[in-house]
């Protein structure tokens, strides 16, 4: 008898295989805002094992900013973009040979792996509660130099957006 | 915490953030004077900070951002540390001085290419210290979306705009593959830190999961050095960016890459690395093959650096696939002179690009009765590109090919890339002396006015020049500090199959 917690494991990851398939190939569907709307579903459920995973905080980020900020700014680039030009591009047979033949490689690859892997624990676990209290001291005290370096790029990905989109500059 | 192990970045960010301020208030037409103090900041930097940082660590290692008194911090400062810093200073300045010149071409927002030159070698200067999977990413993503901003930066142009997508297309796949492999290193060895995965390789060499993620990671960093085969992009974001741009994407990145490999498969899991020495000589080979021969049709001048780039990152994986200090050694040696020769071609294409608006190798008609140091600076760049003595490239070329002989005793297949690398410079040969027969040679020029360099590229150019011909000459004033550098990780694995007294 599996415990709870692994049937909601199994409900959630099964979840975000299926919407993600969906998202990226749907056959009912080439609508990029149907597809939009898959990548959110997956986004939804993905929250959910970080949920099981304790990392609460993480999921919580998850669904406010992938789920609405990223999505509401990929929803707006999607209806500026001619929607009707997707429907009619033909599929093009050798990048879908190609890609699913990368994916299933990286798929065995990595299944391959982790099945070999099965029994070999991770070495001495030092595990963190996914809370706000403990994520941001480990944030500021031994990761702050990434952290630091992550708000410079923030500038350069300001800087950089201003000047490739603004109209006119002196 | 010791916050003067970090002065060399902690300047370089406040100098980037002072010329991002300083725009504010600087009328327009003192834009290229900003840039000039900006390169003599760093300079300042290269003076002041280095020899700081030299005093702080005193030859031994130093960690920052660990548990104290634990030699395991993410952050690291030792003789590698400090030979990269000052190599990605000296790109910097004359990256700097390039893009003083170029500015009129830039047309908007000229500042703020000089703060994201800066803000992309803050990128470099802290990959040189990585010592940690969290402190790499960080570091070589702020310098992959600083390069997105300066390759697209002549939104004007399509070609511009191209390099750029092309180049966040690529780097956000590769940046991808990269992240899911730290998480698959991360959940099987626990940890990102350098020493304690050196410390665990023993038992992760056989944990497959470590393996597929490790690879990963190498994929990563082979498409920041533009290796086979994650070199698709090269030629087209070189031929489209803004030609300092380039340039600092061909020294600056590439060279960020290399130190970055060093320190995973030199640092991390060298005796993973030692198993894996057949992966290395056949990326390294393959690296060589496609550069060299499909440089050879090129016509013009950037894109053949691009394959040039591709080919020269061959060579220094021939350092890598040698597993011993003195091919590390032959790395260092070889970025130096690279340094000097790319940067030196690139500064002519600068000028070039300005007065004939065209990059193609039939512009460079004439160059020589036009400008006889512009002309004398690109004919010495190829020349130490293709490997001619007494320049800089020659004794490069030849450490990186003596480090694998040695080898070919225990593997024949480093016979055969020792084959393979003789052939990538013979054709190499061809294609660079192309370059100089068009500058000399090139047929008729329908124009033969003068043209005129400023200060700031000729000091470049001297630079460069000097650069060239001291390495080339006197090797043992660099020699003496790029063997400290390839020290750090001291005695380097060798595979199982080999005798254990290889080395």
């Amino acid at each position: 008898m599996p415990a709870f917690t692994d049937l909601l494991f199994l409900a959630f990851a099964g979840l975000t295989l299926l919407f993600g398939f969906l998202c990226v190939a749907n056959p009912l569907s080439r609508n990029p805002v149907t597809s939009a709307m898959f990548l959110v579903l997956t986004i939804v459920s993905l929250a959910g094992l970080y949920v099981l995973l304790h990392a609460f905080f993480l999921a919580a980020v998850q669904i406010l900013v992938y789920a609405g900020a990223v999505m509401v700014l990929f929803l707006f680039v999607i209806m500026l973009l001619d929607l009707g030009e997707e429907d009619r591009r033909k599929l093009n047979r050798v990048a879908l040979i190609s890609g699913t033949a990368a994916v299933l490689g990286l798929a065995g690859v990595l299944v391959r792996a982790l099945w070999s892997a099965k029994g070999a624990a991770a070495t001495g676990a030092t595990l963190v509660e996914g809370n706000t209290a403990p994520l941001g001291r480990i944030l500021f005290q031994s990761y702050v130099l990434p952290f630091e370096i992550l708000s410079i790029l923030l500038l350069v990905a300001l800087v950089g957006v201003i000047l490739l989109s603004k109209k006119e500059l002196k | 915490m010791n916050y003067s192990l970090l002065q060399v970045e902690l300047l370089v960010a406040l100098l980037g953030l002072g010329v991002l301020l300083a725009d504010l208030w600087l009328p327009p037409r003192h834009r290229r004077a900003l840039g000039l103090a900006a390169a003599a900041g760093l300079m300042l930097v290269f003076i002041v900070g280095i020899r700081g940082a030299v005093d702080t660590y005193a030859g031994a290692a130093e960690y920052a951002f660990g548990a104290p008194k634990a030699r395991t911090g993410m952050y690291v400062l030792d003789n590698l540390a400090v030979f990269f810093k000052q190599f990605f200073l000296l790109a910097g300045i004359l990256v700097l001085l390039m893009s003083v010149e170029y500015s009129d071409r830039i047309g908007s927002g000229v500042s703020e290419f000089f703060a994201l030159v800066i803000f992309a070698l803050l990128g470099m200067l802290f990959a040189a210290s990585a010592n940690d999977l969290v402190l790499l990413f960080a570091s070589l993503e702020l310098v992959t979306i600083t390069f997105v901003v300066l390759n697209s930066y002549q939104r004007g142009r399509a070609a511009s705009i191209e390099a750029g997508v092309k180049y966040l297309i690529m780097g956000a796949l590769a940046s991808a593959f990269m992240v899911f492999g730290i998480a698959l290193v991360f959940g099987s060895a626990n940890t990102t830190n350098f020493s304690e995965i050196h410390a665990a390789q023993k038992q992760l060499a056989g944990n497959p999961v470590f393996l597929v993620g490790l690879a990963m990671l190498l994929g990563g960093l082979l498409f920041k050095i533009a290796a086979v085969p994650f070199q698709m992009w090269a030629p087209d974001v070189y031929q489209g960016s803004p030609a300092p741009a380039t340039a600092f994407l061909a020294v600056g990145s590439k060279a960020a890459g290399i130190v970055l490999l060093l320190r995973v498969l030199f640092g991390a899991v060298p005796q993973i690395t030692a198993q894996w020495s057949h992966l290395l000589v056949w990326i390294a080979a393959l690296t060589i093959l496609y550069g060299s021969l499909c440089a050879i049709p090129q016509r013009s001048l950037k894109r053949l650096m691009g394959y040039s780039s591709i080919a020269n990152a061959g060579y220094l994986l021939l350092g890598f696939a040698s597993l011993r200090a003195e091919g590390v050694n032959g790395v260092l040696y070889y970025l130096a002179g690279y340094l000097f020769t790319v940067l030196a071609a690139f500064a002519v294409v600068c000028v070039v690009l300005r007065h004939t608006d065209s990059d193609d190798l039939s512009a460079l008609a004439g160059l020589g009765q036009r400008s006889p140091l512009l002309a004398g600076a690109l004919a010495l760049a190829m020349a130490s590109l293709a490997g001619i003595p007494p320049l800089a490239g020659f004794l490069g070329k030849f450490l990186l090919l003596k480090s694998i002989v040695p080898n070919g005793a225990y593997d024949p297949g480093y016979y055969c890339l020792l084959g393979v690398a003789v052939f990538g410079v013979v054709v190499s040969l061809y294609y660079y002396f192309g370059v100089i027969r068009a500058v000399y040679w090139g047929g008729q020029a329908s124009d033969l006015s003068p043209i005129a360099t400023s200060w700031p590229v000729r000091i470049a150019l001297a630079v460069c020049i000097a650069g060239i011909f001291w390495l080339g000459l006197f090797p043992d004033n660099l020699l003496s500090l790029t063997g400290p550098a390839a020290g750090v990780f001291g005695k380097l694995a060798t595979p199982a199959s080999w005798p254990a007294n290889a080395h």
